[in-house]
């Protein structure tokens, strides 16, 4: 039987820079392959040409061994291939269901629109999946890792024979993620080809049949899970071993930094309260929407909260907005960096500096470009930010440098304390490296550093403390060098 | 590639690349112009075309800040006929020159105090909320002057339109340095720098920790401020106020602002552009009166031209996303 999709030597290059070199994948029905490489070796670009949204520029595609075009992603969805995009593709002032049904929405007489068999069938799709989300809600009132979910029950409606998930659980929390994989469990046994694309090399070994590696746009290999190891995987990824993801933990003083009482916003968290000490790197455990997020806002100004207190060396803070938290020397580290973080049209320099213009300023308010000019410089060395090019414009490079660029920009800032959301999410190993070791050497010079993760593998190996969150509430604060991933999950979920 | 505005760096010419296509446009319809009619290059002619265009250079500064901010100003042409009425008002009532300014310019800064306010603070649509200003403002000029002309202005204020230097009227040298001086501000003042940040992105500018609304703010009073000092050079040059002034005067600005390197979008524009542009247009209009085309027509010109220009904008805007 032929392959529920073969891609043949594909070729593609985006103006002379070429990106794929002829690479051959092929997805068997009812097979999960997974498909890793760094940000950049062409993993995006190769299910982008599959799922109808770039050209190839030489290749064949089959589907079920019969040669297919996609022009676009609709057409691709009708021949039965579903792309889950990384980027959520869902419009957030409609309802989950009109933004799974779009395009095909149930009709009555004369066209008009079914609505209440439209709700219906988004109903039946997620008690399919065994989710509880309102069809009727917005979906711009929902989380970024309910997005998630909504985005594949999208990918699963079109009864497709092929699904292409990229980096499906970058945003989800360990239960999603364990609901996820229900789902392609659930999906495999109905016959259907998945392709997983993610860095996450725990969960590819927990899913995959298969796993094919690609590197710099070639494809370095394919292996069973059962024939490898994480290790000899990262190998084929870089070319080269990672001994230690995470750098050794520092020296944790006995001053506090930062100390939170009390801190309640209802519905959305109860009774924060925690210290923060200098030098220390304080792990946030938890689900998505366990108040994490929330509660590193309201700390940082940028939402209010009803009671509690929050002091900073010891001076109790009264803080309104951002710019008052960031005078203070608190500063956030925003999950999303392409909607709240960073200036995406503009230049590397002028995110860098963009939290630190005060720095800068002289008589009048005018800007001291040379020392910006040294400053964004510095910061570009420091965080190993490439092309090490500061007047290039962020969105011209990888995600992985993009996350390096928000985290110069927080740094500039001069955090005494920093809140760091997601501060690894979707960038390769390489880059995730870097970021750790940064936060490590900023712990390690006197800052305290609040590292908020839904990836436990992360939170363990960088944290001195753990703070574990379930449903707006702090259920458990761990110390010591053996917490177990399962002793987090139990205060998350029970 | 880099995008333009960085902050600026030495070895970044003055001058963008749409600087250079406009400085060209403007090279090829003066050559044109010059061989299709000898009254083109007449003294009076220039002096003509530089000093009406004077009004429309002030605007266009103002509405590019606000574009910039990712907003937009219809009210500037209503800000121009009310701050023109309450002059003239004033001053045929016997007030004291410098009062009778001061309070014009009062009166425009408060109409872009209003629109900053609701648009920064109370978060409504720029697009509504000066809509709204636009027709309040024309109407209250109305109101005032029943729809006749406010004449009998001292000489001494006439003087402020009509007198001259080098055979150039004082009001196109102000405007001169409104344009240096504003050049200078959008390269190195921070509060204009971070102006670009909020049209670029508002939310991440927030948690940057820059004064979001109070610059958005700024941006509106800017921009009427400009539309005030207009109505001034206007009524003094004219001898007269009338409601109807600046009538239309929203779609010459947004259009020199838009071919001039701003984006509806937010978050660009060029001082050095946007001048080029008000240039470029003068000439145009200049071409079509000389060429002896229907005036009425040349509102169909106008449109079109800032159709055209916000067709480019689009298309730009598109580039620099799918990045």
């Amino acid at each position: 039987m032929p392959p529920a999709l073969e891609a043949k030597s594909i070729n593609k290059s985006f103006g002379s820079h070429r990106v794929l070199h002829d690479v051959s994948f092929a997805v068997q029905a009812g097979e999960v392959h997974a498909l890793v490489g760094e940000n950049g070796a062409g993993k995006s670009t190769l299910m982008n040409i599959i799922g109808g949204i770039h050209t190839r520029d030489a290749g064949e595609l089959l589907l079920k061994g019969q040669a297919i075009d996609p022009a676009d992603v609709w057409q691709a969805r009708q021949l039965g291939i579903s792309v889950v995009f990384q980027e959520l593709s869902l419009t957030p002032n409609m309802t989950v269901a009109q933004n799974i049904f779009v395009r095909r929405e149930p009709t009555k007489a004369l066209g008009m629109i079914d609505w209440q068999r439209l709700n219906a069938d988004a109903q039946a799709l997620f008690e399919q999946i065994g989710v509880e989300i309102s069809p009727t809600e917005l979906v711009g009132n929902y989380s970024v890792g309910i997005q998630q979910i909504i985005e594949i029950a999208k990918a699963i409606s079109f009864d497709a024979e092929v699904i292409i998930m990229d980096e499906p659980t970058s945003a989800l929390s360990e239960s999603e993620v364990d609901r996820l994989f229900g789902i392609i469990a659930d999906l495999k046994a109905q016959g259907v080809a998945i392709v997983f694309i993610s860095h996450k090399l725990g969960e590819v070994f927990r899913i995959a049949d298969r796993i094919s590696v690609l590197r710099d746009g070639e494809m370095v290999g394919v292996t069973k899970p059962a024939d490898s190891s994480p290790d000899e995987i990262i190998r084929m990824m870089v070319g080269r071993s990672f001994d230690d993801l995470y750098p050794p933990k520092g020296v944790v003083g006995d001053e506090v930094i930062l100390e939170v009482r009390e801190l309640s916003h209802p519905p959305l968290f109860h009774d924060i309260s925690f210290s923060l000490r200098k030098g220390e790197i304080l792990g946030i455990a938890g689900l998505v929407g366990a108040g994490r997020t929330e509660v590193a806002r309201a700390i940082f100004g940028a939402d209010s909260y009803s009671s509690g207190s929050i002091a900073l060396a010891g001076e109790r803070l009264d803080i309104k907005s951002p710019r008052e938290a960031i005078e203070k020397g608190i500063v956030y580290l925003t999950e999303d960096r392409k909607v709240m973080g960073l200036f995406l049209s503009m230049t590397m320099r002028e995110n860098i500096v963009s939290a630190a213009l005060g720095r800068f300023v002289g008589a009048l308010g005018i800007l001291r470009h040379k020392e910006i000019a040294a400053e964004s410089g510095r910061a570009m060395q420091r965080n190993d930010i490439r092309p090490r090019d500061d007047l290039l414009s962020v969105n011209s490079l990888s995600g992985g440098n993009q996350q390096k660029s928000l985290l110069a920009k927080c740094l500039s800032a001069n955090p005494k304390a920093l809140l760091a959301d997601e501060p690894t999410r979707g960038v390769d190993v390489g880059a995730k490296v870097k970021i750790h070791q940064a936060l490590r050497d900023l712990a390690n010079h006197g800052v305290g550093v609040i590292v908020i993760s839904s990836e436990l593998p992360e939170v363990l190996g960088l944290s001195d403390r753990v703070i574990v969150f379930r449903e707006g509430r702090i259920s458990a604060i761990l110390a010591g060098d053996n917490i177990s991933q399962a002793e987090v999950m139990r205060h998350a979920v029970q | 590639m880099i995008k333009f505005p960085g902050l600026p760096d030495k070895s970044k010419s003055l001058l963008n690349d749409r600087s250079v296509i406009l400085a060209l446009l403007i090279l090829v319809i003066s050559i044109a112009l010059s061989l299709l009619t000898p009254a083109f290059l007449s003294s009076r002619n220039l002096t003509f075309v530089v000093t009406g265009m004077t009004y429309d250079l002030l605007m266009a500064l103002g509405m590019t800040v606000v574009l910039l901010l990712w907003g937009i100003d219809l009210s500037v042409g209503s800000v121009l006929g009310l701050t023109a009425v309450v002059t003239t008002m004033l001053l045929q009532d016997g007030a004291a020159i410098p009062l009778a300014i001061g309070l014009g310019l009062g009166v425009s800064a408060l109409c872009g105090a209003i629109n900053g306010f609701f648009v920064a603070y109370l978060k409504i649509a720029p697009f509504i909320v000066t809509l709204g200003m636009m027709s309040v403002a024309r109407g209250i000029a109305t109101v005032l002057t029943s729809g006749y002309f406010v004449s009998g202005l001292p000489d001494a204020y006439k003087a402020i339109g009509q007198g001259r230097l080098f055979n150039v009227p004082y009001m196109v040298y102000i405007a001169l340095v409104a344009v240096v001086i504003l050049a200078l501000l959008l390269r190195n003042w921070r509060p204009l720098r971070e102006a670009f940040y909020i049209g670029t992105n508002p939310e991440a500018a927030r948690l940057t920790g820059i004064r979001v609304a109070m610059i958005t703010m700024g941006g509106y009073i800017f921009c009427s401020l400009m539309a005030g000092s207009a109505a001034i050079f206007m009524t003094s040059r004219l001898s007269m106020g009338f409601f109807q002034f600046g009538l239309g005067a929203e779609l010459k600005a947004i259009a020199a602002a838009v071919i001039g390197g701003a984006s509806l979008r937010g978050g660009t524009g060029s001082v050095i552009g946007t001048t080029l542009a008000v240039f470029l247009l003068a000439l145009i209009n200049n071409g079509f009166v000389l060429l002896k085309g229907s005036p009425n027509a040349q509102n169909v010109i106008m449109g079109g031209i800032l159709v055209v220009a916000i067709m480019i904008d689009a298309y730009r805007r598109r580039d620099r996303d799918e990045n």
